[in-house]
């Protein structure tokens, strides 16, 4: 194919809508006169192009206008429906918060006051500990008896190797 | 009324489109913006006829279409706060159809349960029927169901954007201009695009161009 042809084919579309300007329109005109190649092509896409007539309108039912109007009312009463949910779930949520945070601090509260008044049951081996624990203090002094006791036998042999001597 | 128009030719005129001021449905979505619900039936009533029929040009299914029509006004009616009127109203307008006609294309092929076009044939009266091959139609009519499925399925098979300039210029008789205001293109891009649209459908349906099935044969 030709360049020139190549370039007719590619504007013939152009060309057959009238969307060309008149200097171009007149330059194709003038090649499709000497072109047969190019003027089937041309034949080819009218035919095809009227082909589309063929396919019918779509009949449209009356009464559309009212039932489009009423899906209208639909849509408003949706949108104040879902508007007055939204404030509603907002006034619920907060309000929940604040029962919430209340009811924690007062169960927080409950618990402190509860482990103050219940005095906490010892364990076993502390309950034991606890009831020997005056003598335990007594251990103490029983040890620093000991030491003294010690001592004084220490000093009472050192007197007594003395005087021997 | 007259204060809706003056804006309108006062917003046109200063977007230099002088010949726009004169759209009425931009005046009635003027009026419709201010509160008047009237003139949005008014909308309705004019453009729903253009709004089907193209939406159809694409689904092939009358019911559908209608349902589809429905969402098209329910966003012109939600946007009625922010509307501006910068192209002449039916641009806006069937910018918005070919989206949802699109829209619902592209739902239909992620769907996969789609009956077949080949199977399936609208008849115009607003019902889906299978043609069955045992019915005693005409010859000439079962040629022109024929040929009219072949080319919805021709339109169908086109990527998407050249299927919208095709429709539009078809059936809507749009300039290649009006076709580029609609789709967001340049009018370069259209005239691209219809050349490719062409060339394609032309292809496609050759065999009824050569055969003279359902048409006049052309010698």
């Amino acid at each position: 194919m030709s360049p020139v042809c190549q370039w007719v084919r590619s504007v013939l579309v152009a060309y057959l809508d009238g969307e060309l300007k008149p200097s171009t329109a007149d330059a194709v005109r003038r090649h499709l006169v000497r072109c047969e190649a190019c003027r089937a092509q041309m034949r080819l896409l009218q035919e095809s192009w009227r082909l589309l007539d063929d396919v019918p309108p779509v009949p449209v039912r009356s009464g559309f206008t009212q039932r489009m109007m009423a899906r209208v009312v639909e849509e408003k009463e949706l949108s104040a429906f879902a508007a007055r949910l939204g404030s509603r779930r907002r006034r619920r949520s907060v309000l929940a918060s604040v029962l919430g945070m209340a009811a924690g601090l007062a169960f927080g509260f409950a618990v402190y006051a509860w482990t103050g008044i219940v005095e906490k049951p010892a364990s076993p081996v502390e309950w034991e500990v606890s009831r020997h624990v005056s003598f335990l203090e007594d251990v103490e002094l029983l040890d620093e008896m000991a030491v003294i006791q010690a001592i004084d036998r220490l000093e009472r042999d050192t007197d007594t190797a003395g005087n021997g001597a | 009324m007259a204060k809706a128009i003056a804006a309108v030719a006062a917003s046109y005129e200063q977007a230099g489109r002088r010949g726009a001021a004169a759209d009425y449905d931009v005046g009635l979505m003027l009026r419709f913006q201010e509160g008047d619900e009237l003139a949005f039936q008014e909308l309705v009533q004019r453009n729903h006829g253009r709004v089907v029929g193209l939406i159809y040009r694409f689904i092939s299914d009358a019911s559908e279409a209608e349902d589809l029509a429905q969402e098209v006004f329910l966003r012109i009616y939600r946007a009625r706060k922010t509307y501006k009127p910068t192209a002449k109203f039916s641009t806006w307008m069937f910018r918005i159809t070919a989206n949802v006609s699109l829209n619902a294309l592209r739902s239909r092929a992620n769907r996969k349960d789609e009956v077949s076009i080949d199977q399936v044939t609208d008849f115009g009266d607003g019902s889906r029927a299978m043609p069955d091959p045992e019915a005693e139609m005409p010859d000439h009519d079962l040629r022109q169901a024929e040929l009219q499925t072949k080319v919805r399925e021709a339109i169908a098979e086109l990527p998407e954007k050249q299927q919208v300039a095709v429709v539009l210029n078809k059936y809507e008789g749009m300039s290649y201009a009006e076709i580029a205001g609609t789709i967001g293109c340049s009018t370069m891009a259209v005239k691209s695009l219809l050349a490719r649209a062409r060339d394609n459908l032309k292809d496609s349906l050759l065999l009824y161009i050569r055969t003279g099935r359902g048409r006049q044969r052309v010698c």
